[in-house]
Formats: C-alpha cells, sequence, structure tokens
C-alpha cells in the first residue's frame, strides 16, 4: 500500500513528460504521410510494439477502474448470500454516514493545510540551496535524505517521536516547554501527521523546484543585479514566476500524493482520536478490509477520486488562468 | 497544460483503485465436506500467525522429523494487521497459505465467508482432546471449522519493590481474596507518589476487547452483542457506561499513560515503570528475565460486582484454496490433537496449551517458570478456567465488532466522554453489521 502511493509520486512526473515527446511524433508523422502510404504494414508494427504497454494499461489499470466502478452499484450479504444490485444504494449510504462525511472533512481540511505549507517550504528551501554558499550542496543532500526511508519505517520513527515518553517531549523538555499529548489529542494528531509527512516530503519536492530554478538563464539573474534590483523583488519578479511550470506540477503531484496518504494513518493513530486524523484513504482501507464491506468501499473510491479530480481541475483551471 | 492535466487524472484515478483490485469480495457459500484432492503427500506448507517465528519453532521441528518429507514455512504478519492481511488474502483466494491461525471469536464469520475448510469428521478427536469452552468457540452452526490450539487467562502483576516503598501489602494469589480495581487504583497511585513507578496500571493490550470485555461484564454490562442473530450492539448498558468512564478517568487521571498502543506495553512493567500490569501467561516467560521484582495476582474485579476473566485464544485452520490440504491437516492435526504436538507449540513462548493432556503437563512447568515469582500461577489458572471465564461473544458480526469497539476504546483512553462515545460505537455498529444482515 505504501509502495503504491510511492508508485504514484515517483510515476507522475514521468506522465507529464510522455505527451510532449508523443506529440512531436504525432507531427513527424504527419509529415511523412505520403511515404507512409507506400507501407501500410508500418502501423500494425507500431500497434505491435505498443501493444504490451496496451495490455499492461488494461490489465492493470482499466480493468481493475472498470470493476471497482461495477462493484460500487451492488452489495453482498454475509448470512443470505448473493450479490444484489443497489444502484447508487452504496452511495447515498456514504452520503448518510456521519464518520463518511467526517473523514471528508478531515481530507479537506488536510488539503488545504498541508500542500500550501509543502510547496512553500519547498521552495524557500531551493532557493536557499541554490545560492552559491559552501556546503549548500550537502545540506540539500541532507533535506533530500528521508525519501530513502519508506513512509512506513518513517511512520515507525516518529511514533517513537510522539509517544508521550518520546523523543519530542524529552526535546520540549530541554526547551523548558511543557509535555504534548500529540498524536493521543484531538488538536494536534493531524498537525503531528502533517509535520511527519512533510519531514518526507519537502525535500522530495524540493528536487524539481531546483532543477527549475536552475533551468532560469543566469544572464536574467546578472541583468538585474546590474541594475539594481533588491534580492527580494528577483525572487518575487523572477524566481518565482520562472518556476511556475514547475512549480504547477508539484503543486497537482503534491496534492494528489496527499489525497492518498495512507501508511502514517494506519502505523500512527488508525484514523483517531474521534476520526480526526481519518482520511479518506485510510477510510477506504479501513470499510474494504477491517469492516470488511468491499463494494461500499469501492463507491468510496470513486469518490475519494471525485474529490481528488475536483481538486486537480481546480488547480489546473487556475493555472490555465494565470498562463494568458 | 491540457493534455498533461489529462494524465495525470487518468493517473489520479487508478492508483486508489489498484489497491482494491484483486481482492474480490469473498464467497458467501460455506465450504462443505473435506475437498476430495487432498494434494501431494510431501512438499512445502505455508503457515501464516500472528506470532514470531520462534513460537511456532519447536512444534515445527517436531511435525517435520515425525513427517519426513513434508516442510512447514510459517510466515509472521504482525498482530496489528493481521485481521486485515488475512481477509485480503483469503478473499483473493491465495493458495499460497494453507494453514492460518483463527482467532476464536472470528471462526464463524470467516467460515460464514467460506475462509475455512469444514472439519467436522474431527469432531470427536476435537471434543475428546479438549475442554467444553474450547470445542464449542471452533463451531458455527454445528460444524467444526478450526482446531483449538491455545488457552488463554489474564493475571494482575505487581512491581514488588514499588509496593513496598509505597507501603502497600501487595494482593495474594488466592482468587478469594482477589483485589477490585478500586483497590488496584488507590494502590497505583499510592506507588506513584512515593516514586516507586511512573505509572500505577496499564492493560497490556490497552485498547483490546479481549482485556476491556471482562470489566464490563464485571459490573453485569453484558458481552456488547445480544438479539437472535447475535447482531445487535448493546455497549451503552450501565455496566459498559461505567466500566468505561472509570478506564476513560484512569488515563485522565495520569493513573495510566496515553499513546503507548500494542505491544510497546510490557517493557513499561519490565523495566520498572508501572506498579500494576493485567497481562497474559505468555508475560510470565517475558518478564521472567526483568530486573525488576515482582509478583502475581489474580485479575481485579469491580466492588460490587462479579469477577471476570477473558479466556480463549488462537485455533489453527486451512485455507479453502490451499492446494495442499492433506499435509495442511497432518500439520494442523499434529499441533492440536496430539499431546506432544501442541505442547511443542508452548515451548518457546508462554501460552497455555489448548490440549487438556497437553495442559496438564504444562502448568507445573508455568508455576515453575521465573521462579518463586510465578508461584500461585497453576492454580489461578485452573480456577479462572473452571468459575470466572467468560468467553468473548460467537457472531458473525464479531470482525467488525472488535474492529468498531477498539477505535472506542481508543477514543475513550483519549479523553473522549464514555457515555457518549459508546453510543457513537452503537451506531457505527449499526452501519457495518448492515452489510451483514
Amino acid at each position: 500500500m505504501d509502495s503504491t502511493g510511492e508508485v504514484s509520486r515517483v510515476g507522475n512526473p514521468m506522465r507529464t513528460r510522455q505527451p510532449r515527446r508523443l506529440g512531436k511524433a504525432t507531427k513527424a508523422g504527419r509529415a511523412t504521410k505520403a511515404d507512409r502510404a507506400g507501407q501500410p504494414g508500418q502501423g500494425r508494427v507500431a500497434l505491435l510494439f505498443l501493444l504490451p504497454a496496451l495490455i499492461s494499461l488494461a490489465l492493470l489499470r482499466l480493468i481493475p477502474a472498470g470493476v471497482a466502478l461495477v462493484d460500487s452499484f451492488f452489495t453482498e450479504s454475509l448470512l443470505r448470500g448473493g450479490r444484489v444490485f443497489v444502484g447508487l444504494g452504496n452511495y447515498s449510504d456514504l452520503l448518510g454516514n456521519a464518520d463518511f462525511r467526517k473523514s471528508v472533512g478531515v481530507t479537506l481540511l488536510f488539503t488545504v493545510i498541508v500542500n500550501p505549507l509543502q510547496i512553500a517550504v519547498a521552495f524557500l528551501l531551493a532557493v536557499l540551496y541554490t545560492q552559491r554558499a559552501t556546503g549548500s550542496k550537502f545540506w540539500r543532500s541532507l533535506v533530500i535524505l528521508p525519501i530513502a526511508v519508506p513512509p512506513a519505517v518513517s511512520a515507525v520513527i516518529w511514533s517513537v517521536i510522539y509517544r508521550p515518553d518520546g523523543l519530542g517531549n524529552s526535546f520540549l523538555d530541554l526547551l523548558k516547554i511543557p509535555a504534548q499529548p500529540f498524536l493521543t489529542s484531538t488538536e494536534q494528531a493531524l498537525p503531528s501527521i502533517i509535520v511527519l509527512l512533510s519531514w518526507i516530503g519537502v525535500g522530495y519536492w524540493m528536487l524539481f523546484l531546483i532543477a527549475g530554478i536552475n533551468d532560469i538563464p543566469d544572464d536574467i539573474h546578472e541583468a538585474a543585479s546590474l541594475d539594481g534590483v533588491s534580492p527580494w523583488r528577483r525572487l518575487w519578479s523572477i524566481t518565482l514566476p520562472l518556476v511556475r511550470r514547475p512549480l504547477a506540477f508539484v503543486l497537482v503531484a503534491d496534492t494528489v500524493s496527499n489525497l492518498l496518504v495512507f501508511a502514517p494513518v494506519q502505523i500512527l493513530t488508525k484514523g483517531g482520536p474521534n476520526g480526526t486524523t481519518n482520511l479518506m484513504m485510510y477510510d477506504v482501507y479501513n470499510r474494504a478490509y477491517a469492516i470488511g464491506d468491499l463494494h461500499t468501499a469501492q463507491a468510496e473510491v470513486i469518490l475519494l477520486v471525485a474529490v481528488t479530480l475536483i481538486i486537480v481541475a481546480l488547480q489546473f483551471r487556475l493555472l490555465r488562468g494565470d498562463d494568458r | 497544460m491540457a493534455p498533461r492535466a489529462g494524465r495525470l487524472i487518468a493517473g489520479v484515478f487508478v492508483v486508489p483503485v489498484l489497491l482494491l483490485a484483486g481482492c474480490g469480495g469473498g464467497s458467501s457459500s460455506s465450504n462443505t465436506a473435506p475437498a476430495a484432492d487432498q494434494g501431494p503427500q510431501t512438499g512445502t506448507i505455508n503457515v501464516l500467525g500472528s506470532d514470531n517465528a520462534e513460537t511456532y519453532a519447536p512444534v515445527i521441528k517436531a511435525f517435520e522429523s515425525a513427517n519426513a518429507g513434508i516442510k512447514v514455512n510459517y510466515s509472521q504478519v504482525p498482530f496489528d494487521q493481521f485481521n486485515s492481511t488475512l481477509q485480503q488474502r483469503l478473499g483473493a483466494k491465495d493458495s499460497t497459505i494453507d494453514v492460518y491461525t483463527v482467532d476464536q471469536p472470528r471462526v464463524s464469520q470467516l467460515a460464514a465467508k467460506g475462509f475455512l475448510v469444514d472439519l467436522t469428521d474431527l469432531d470427536a478427536k476435537t471434543k475428546a482432546a479438549t475442554s467444553q469452552a474450547s470445542y464449542d468457540a471452533n463451531h458455527f452452526r454445528d460444524k467444526l471449522w478450526s482446531l483449538p490450539m491455545w488457552n488463554s487467562t489474564q493475571f494482575l502483576f505487581y512491581n514488588k519493590s514499588a509496593l513496598k516503598k509505597a507501603g502497600v501489602t501487595p494482593p495474594t494469589t488466592d482468587p478469594e481474596q482477589r483485589w477490585t480495581w478500586e483497590q488496584v487504583a488507590t494502590a497505583g497511585k499510592k506507588a506513584q507518589q512515593a516514586g516507586g513507578t511512573k505509572y500505577g496500571l496499564l492493560l497490556e493490550q490497552a485498547e483490546a476487547y479481549y482485556q476491556l470485555q471482562p470489566l464490563a461484564e464485571s459490573l453485569g454490562g453484558g458481552s456488547g452483542i445480544t438479539g437472535p442473530d447475535a447482531l445487535t450492539p448493546a455497549v451503552t448498558t450501565d455496566g459498559w457506561k461505567k466500566a468505561m468512564s472509570w478506564y476513560g478517568g484512569t488515563f485522565a487521571s495520569g493513573l495510566s499513560p496515553r499513546g503507548i498502543g500494542g505491544f510497546q506495553t510490557g517493557p513499561v512493567f519490565s523495566n520498572g515503570n508501572v506498579a500494576f500490569f493485567v497481562g497474559g501467561p505468555w508475560d510470565i516467560g517475558v518478564f521472567s528475565s526483568a530486573k525488576v521484582d515482582w509478583g502475581i495476582a489474580p485479575m481485579p474485579y469491580f466492588e460490587g460486582g462479579k469477577p471476570v476473566t477473558p479466556t480463549g485464544s488462537w485455533s489453527l485452520g486451512i485455507n479453502p484454496a490451499s492446494k495442499q490440504q492433506g499435509m495442511a491437516r497432518k500439520f494442523i492435526e499434529f499441533a492440536t490433537l496430539d499431546t506432544a504436538g501442541n505442547l511443542a507449540t508452548t515451548e518457546a513462548t508462554t501460552i497455555i496449551p489448548a490440549n487438556t493432556k497437553s495442559e496438564a503437563q504444562y502448568l507445573p512447568r508455568l508455576e515453575k517458570l521465573a521462579g518463586s515469582k510465578s508461584t500461585g500461577a497453576a492454580e489461578i489458572v485452573s480456577y479462572e478456567a473452571s468459575k470466572t471465564a467468560v468467553g468473548r461473544p460467537v457472531s458473525v458480526g464479531y470482525i467488525q465488532f472488535e474492529e468498531v469497539m477498539g477505535k472506542a476504546f481508543a477514543d475513550i483512553r483519549n479523553g473522549t466522554d464514555a457515555a457518549s462515545r459508546l453510543e457513537t460505537a452503537t451506531s457505527q455498529l449499526n452501519e457495518a453489521w448492515k452489510s451483514i444482515k
């Protein structure tokens, strides 16, 4: 499950590059249309080469997605047996369920806080570590290091930190700050998870922004400094607008990966206390494998995808508006 | 940007869906009679359980030397994830599990879902080998679905030096002189104040129904499940409310620590950080090497209530998707119905064997396990088994019940009002059981 989250994160940048390459190929194809007419077998050969990818796409992604959608319209009784078509029954059950509604609320709150926070910190760190200062590469590596730790292992490490008699409170004690309840309090549990996820995520997203910043031609900065532009102004008027594309990618990819957070919740809080960390992805898992109601869980997956699509579409809307 | 969006969205869509794929729901048809094809006579069978591999090493060794050509490969899934992992793999008809450990209250649902092979042909043998309670616990709809491997009870462990420092006379091993929870709380507080220990009281499985059911039952609160089909929640009885508000209070007052979960609790006692610890026979083995000086007493009850102790443990069952059921049956029979085999399952981890003959050989060993510290343990085990033991309820909805109650206990522990949280649990149970009825 954790690895799936990981894959989606790593996989996204690849997916965004592909369309460009494909786009070029089609243009080239159009230019030589006349030549191609003389070689009717070429399309078939291309299809043959594409076949493994298409088959795995269908087998691993499209069919399961279809199965989930179909399953979400059915229900199964353990005592009476048999699959019964209930139409949108599972969906209306979910919408009438207080725990589910709370889970959506928690997920939205989490999304609104965690993404801007992670991106702002990642951007500031990226700016900091692209300055030509001694040791900046070393510090940069330290920030990236947590990516090497699987999310489940990070969660276990942080469970020791967050224990009431753990490292976190010992550290606060050094600073003469009273002991905090962390994961056992309804107010602090979600922020504690956000801190943990940011510890893992910020370094990763920073990488993309560093690449973006390094792509900015040096002469623009040189011209600006010749004109006597202040560093703050340069950050605001040069760096930020010119990394807008990687920034947009980071925003969308980070949002998606945060909507699918699972391992830390499962390991640290199990959605508690009082459902304050019951993110939708965990709620889906809980419904499917702890409660064992697979059909309602499939319905919730579909709703989770819907929520994700709405948020991502909204983000693209906003970004496109900027482009013009 | 638009094509990018399209691809990303496609990516977003499939990821969560994948998580649920490949695990089609369990069929509700029950398995009847052992499958005709028992599979090969030799080879390697896979056993899945939640205990560490050392626990099963002795029985596997004994079995392999008695059955040439059969190898047993044991894999551990941590307890916290065990039930959901099983649900996932059995639902996907995963044939790489031949034998798995079955938590006894889950027998009914696992059997109803078709996740267990019918073992009714071993009924008479099982009845002769074990106690009535163990025999009953493995039945569902008059059929035998799993073979009882272990049994359990709970003790009150106390830190001798901490109580001495606080001037508290420790409880005795005599079940008739059993302490009340109120006495334990008062003495625990004294030990904390005297500076002997950081905490006064800790239950080993602080958020588990197994250990908390006796609290409610002691006050006459019932098991929490009623109704003709055992699918009606009853966790808002006076007994449940009173027991749970007392329990929540022990954390609010600092008598018990919050945030220490699952199986991190034992070390709190063995490191001398808590005065009283409620734990199982397995802890006698674990604590025998602890530096702390400790003693043992029967599990407490509430003042004005009756003594109730938990019982039951793990059984062994066969996965219907297994292609090697013949060898699997040989193994589970050896580990449960065979006196020496069953005894071997309790060699590395201290746990009471379910086989009556094995138990008779085992109890004197338990008594001596931790020297003078564990003196009296055997007497407590026998007394509780015959007088105070109350099993977990038999219901096809038990799996959901345990999950929902586990979350409620965690919230009550973290400070949520017990009465209102039990009300919430009731509606959550009704929701969860809707899909079963």
